[in-house]
């Protein structure tokens, strides 16, 4: 094999675990296979992996239960948390008007905001530990949404990346949980109550109940039940790959 | 009860003894069958039956004509084995009378 046939395959066999990687690329070697043949075998058994790994229900839920929903609610968070640090910002809301000063009250400003960061870390967390190999379809159903609603912005006031201010606290999680998919339990827990208290607040505040920001509460309770079951010094990672 | 592809292998691995790994199984599967066997199909069938509990692997030693990569190593259990003789004992009951089978008890084979 050339230099650039072994860099083809190393690429596509990194998709592969590590051993795997090193036996196929060493059958392929061994049976003198084109460059070709041996990105096509490489692919067929990445496919057959992905298939095997939709078996389960954890990309699934990862994928459609939890980045899809999600993605929707956190941008909803996120415009309101946009609209409402612009009217705080904007003295011309506050001065001499006690109607403008409750409408944008801070208290529920800080609730939108712990929901905004707790909701995206705790999803992003969640959805790199349940299933690792199947994050980039998580990732393609989380932007899909995104630049639907991107392309339809029309808040004039408002720059349309203020859709996106989940992406961070979400992608900082998922790379916690790629990490290491251990958090302690008081942290989990904390985190899970306050998004918990927030969105009850938020929810008795306008009088309305949002059912899709109820998709993230779920996952800050799903770290608070991990944690628990994670010892100490185990070898034994509570995720599935 | 076994599939096509799993009894071949575990039958070509058995056949290989302590030589059987990914490329060496795959060469005997193809050699005997006369079809190309693919190593996503190999593979997946590999860690099938390993979870299954029908052959264990480990990785090998690395040698100079695999670029010095490892092998993946491929030994049956008796569970595996005893798998393969119940396929086995199937495909020849279920093969009595037909012409084929016939067939072969006159030497056609």
């Amino acid at each position: 094999m050339t230099n650039g046939a072994r860099t083809l395959n190393g690429i596509a066999a990194r998709l592969l675990g590590s051993e795997e990687c090193e036996a196929v690329l060493g059958d392929l070697q061994e049976a003198g296979e084109s460059v070709w043949r041996g990105v096509l075998e490489i692919s067929g058994l990445i496919v057959r992996r992905q298939l095997q790994l939709w078996q389960h229900w954890q990309p699934w839920v990862a994928g459609f239960g939890l980045a899809l929903p999600c993605s929707l609610a956190l941008m909803g968070i996120s415009v309101s948390v946009s609209r409402t640090s612009l009217g705080l910002l904007d003295p011309r809301t506050l001065i001499g008007s006690t109607s403008a000063v409750s409408r944008y009250a801070v208290l529920p400003f800080i609730c939108q905001i712990l929901m905004l960061l707790a909701g995206a870390w705790a999803g992003g967390f969640v959805v790199g530990s349940i299933s690792r190999r199947t994050l980039w379809v998580s990732a393609v159903l989380c932007c899909l949404p995104c630049l639907f609603c991107l392309s339809r912005f029309r808040i004039e006031s408002l720059s349309r990346f203020s859709l996106l201010l989940f992406v961070v606290p979400a992608i900082m999680g998922v790379r916690r949980a790629l990490r290491s998919p251990q958090v302690g339990l008081r942290p989990a827990a904390i985190s899970a109550v306050v998004l918990s208290l927030c969105m009850i607040f938020l929810w008795s505040n306008s009088g309305r109940i949002y059912m899709l920001d109820g998709a993230l509460i779920w996952p800050a309770w799903y770290v608070v039940a991990s944690a628990r079951r994670i010892r100490p010094q185990s070898d034994e990672l509570n995720t599935w790959e | 009860m076994l599939g096509e592809f799993e009894y071949l292998l575990i039958t070509a691995a058995v056949s290989l003894g302590e030589n059987a790994y990914g490329a060496a199984i795959r060469e005997a599967i193809e050699a005997t069958t006369k079809r190309k066997c693919s190593i996503g199909a190999l593979y997946t069938t590999i860690d099938r039956l390993e979870t299954k509990g029908l052959l264990q692997t480990w990785m090998g030693d690395a040698t100079p004509q695999r670029g010095g990569r490892s092998k993946r190593m491929v030994r049956i259990t008796p569970k595996g084995t005893r798998a393969a003789k119940d396929f086995y004992d199937a495909v020849m009951r279920v093969s009595r009378g037909a012409s084929w089978a016939t067939n072969r008890g006159e030497g056609a084979l």
